[in-house]
């Protein structure tokens, strides 16, 4: 009975793995382009409300810390990839 | 010898390279850490950053590297006979392939996920990185106009297939818009995508679509080509580039996957010579059939993509062998497919590597009871898909380069259709007057360099972390001096024909051909020196390196 399931488990994994690869082929450099550009312009907004945190005051202060709170979350990750090296083999792949 | 013979070979040498090679490489040499952050897990923003199952990367690193080069390598490297490929297949992909791959994603993923500009910018000298991307243009232009050349010469000679390709276009469009703004179901979309291309080749099927001469003919499909790339590379991805990319991988699916089958089903023997000399077209067998084989054994596309894409989405250091070294000994395999599909076509059977391919795809669907003629038009079908999937992501590409290397002395070039325009403009001049065969010799030194310059940034950070360099300094070397030796031979010929006007058998050469052997000649004499100067770069910070790692064994001693 435990063999059957053991069996029945490693079968599952095979299939997902195939689905799973499958889709890496098919629509993975979809998916991530899409992120690429949802990600892009969300820190466009980031750097026009809250370019101050970068040196670069385009927005009043007032309105930017009027928006602060929504920003918050993001904020690690999008000064990290403003100020990240890039060349033109970061667009490749 | 039997045709089945050569993927079974290759499973062989998958296995070995894979469970002994890889794994003692990957567990002892590299020390490959599964509770150590990659840059997936460390800075997941959920855009470049993001940490992906080892079955999906792998299938998205296979689809990345394999285009349409491991197909036309072996095609193309036939006319020394399909022994040499084979061996060089083999023994390439479990010494240096996988090498390659590996320890650039590996080289990546414990650098913060940067590319090769940051790290050679860090590891070598700082000049090496601007030598390195504007080698990198070099490469993608002698790419974009190795694959235009390709497309256009399958859509000339396959005039029943043409209309089945510009059908394509449309057709990703309505794709990419049922998607992102129908909201249609995948499912539905694919359907209608795979409808309307089946729909066209069929109905191409009843006419010739041809224009004027032959030499007027090429031309068109030679423009068709770039204006099929100033879309990909100008409009927005997901409209046009990316719905195109998504259907032509069930087409090209469907294609090897009856080639797979009907090579099982009948296993024939291999028809053309074992061995046909050292030296064949005016090229000898080393160093040429190492650059005409490229991606089938090594490629420094890999490399680049390894150290993008993948590094950055790999949620374990132990993904990195399955995923990078498995992708290319999966693409070994699709080499050696390719050569068994030539290798049964007839002994003396001559003609352009989409003919050749044709012919043999033809046969493989009689082998299954399907008509040949659909095999014939198929062949160049998948052809010129594999390649065009290709050219228009490069002429991006070569925008965006345009953009970053020249864009602040000439801030003309920050407009994206100028850009777009120049790499067109550069590619036409090359193909309509360079000659396909030293094309390809470039275009395979540029991306064997590619690779070895990945080895030798690979060697470096190996000598830097003090770790055994051999398994990645040694195939460095050999593809080093192989690749170069290709360039001055081809440069040779090239600017000695150029100058005297007079092809290698004597005959007076054409003013266009002449001018073409001048630019191709100057791209490789280009290629030549930024080779010189990153190898002496590198030697330098590999010596500097390996001072540092004699003193720290001094001081522990």
């Amino acid at each position: 009975m435990g063999e059957d399931k053991k069996e029945k488990k490693k079968g599952i994994k095979f299939g997902k793995s195939i689905k799973e690869f499958v889709y890496g082929m098919a629509a993975h450099d979809t998916a991530r382009f899409a992120l690429k550009t949802r990600g892009s312009m969300e820190h466009l907004f980031i750097l026009i409300t809250m370019g101050d945190m970068l040196g670069i005051p385009i927005l009043p202060p007032y309105y930017s810390l009027r928006l602060l709170p929504y920003v918050v979350p993001q904020i690690s990750t999008w000064k990290r990839r403003m100020l990240r090296e890039k060349d033109f083999t970061d667009t490749l792949a | 010898m039997n045709s089945v013979l050569l993927p079974v070979l290759g499973a062989v040498v998958y296995l070995v390279g894979m469970r002994v090679y890889a794994a003692y490489v990957d567990r002892k040499v590299i020390g490959a850490d599964p509770k150590r952050a990659t840059p997936a897990r460390m800075y997941a923003d959920g855009v470049d950053f993001m940490p992906t199952s080892r079955s999906i990367l792998f299938g998205y690193q296979f689809k990345s590297i394999a285009g349409a080069a491991p197909v036309l390598g072996p095609i193309i490297a036939i006319k020394w006979g399909w022994l040499p490929g084979l061996v060089w297949i083999l023994l390439g992909t479990f010494f240096i392939g996988w090498v390659q791959d590996y320890t650039s994603a590996m080289v990546s993923l414990r650098n913060d996920g940067k590319t090769f500009g940051g790290i050679s910018f860090s590891l070598i000298s700082p000049r090496a990185r601007t030598i390195l991307l504007t080698f990198i243009y070099l490469y993608l232009l002698l790419i974009a106009a190795a694959f235009t050349n390709i497309v256009a010469t399958a859509l000339a000679n396959a005039p029943r297939i043409p209309l089945a390709i510009a059908v394509l276009a449309v057709a990703g469009v309505i794709v990419g818009y049922l998607i992102y703004h129908g909201r249609t179901h995948l499912a539905i979309v694919t359907v209608i995508g795979l409808a309307l291309f089946y729909g066209a080749l069929v109905l191409n099927g009843q006419f010739d679509l041809r224009f004027g001469s032959d030499h007027t003919n090429w031309l068109v499909w030679v423009i068709f080509a770039l204006v099929f790339s100033l879309f990909g590379a100008l409009l927005p991805i997901w409209s046009f580039v990316q719905p195109i990319n998504y259907l032509s991988f069930y087409i090209v699916l469907i294609g090897m996957a009856i080639a797979v089958v009907g090579l099982v089903v009948k296993h024939p023997a291999m028809q053309r010579p074992l061995f046909a000399g050292f030296t064949a077209d005016s090229l000898p067998l080393w160093p040429m059939l190492f650059v005409t084989i490229a991606c089938g054994a090594i490629s420094g596309w890999h490399g680049v993509v390894s150290s993008t894409g993948t590094s950055r989405q790999l949620q374990s250091e132990t993904d990195a062998r399955p995923v990078a070294a498995g992708a290319m000994f999966l693409e070994m395999m699709l080499a050696l497919i390719a050569l068994a599909i030539v290798g049964i076509t007839a002994a003396g059977a001559k003609g352009t590597p989409d003919q050749l391919f044709a012919s043999g795809l033809g046969s493989i669907f009689g082998f299954l009871h399907l008509p040949e003629k659909w095999g014939l038009a198929y062949g160049p079908v998948l052809i010129a898909i594999l390649a065009i999937t290709i050219l228009y992501l490069v002429v991006r590409f070569m925008r965006i380069a345009a953009n970053e290397l020249m864009g602040r002395v000439m801030p003309v070039m920050r407009v994206p259709a100028i850009g777009t325009v120049l790499a067109l403009v550069l590619t036409f001049v090359l193909v309509t007057t360079g000659t396909f065969k030293y094309i390809w010799v470039l275009f395979g030194s540029a991306n064997q360099l590619m690779a070895s310059l990945a080895l030798m940034i690979g060697s470096i950070w190996l000598v830097s972390e003090k770790k055994k360099a051999g398994f990645a300094l040694v195939p460095m070397v050999f593809m080093y001096l192989t690749t170069m030796a290709a360039l001055v031979l081809t440069c040779w010929q090239l600017l000695r024909q150029a100058a005297t006007g007079l092809s290698l058998a004597g005959a007076k050469l054409p003013a266009g051909q002449i001018a073409g052997n001048w630019i191709a000649g100057v791209i490789g004499v280009a290629l030549f020196g930024a080779a010189l100067v990153l190898a002496y770069d590198g030697t330098t910070a590999l010596m500097r390196f390996g001072r540092q790692k004699r003193e720290t064994a001094k001081g522990v001693a």
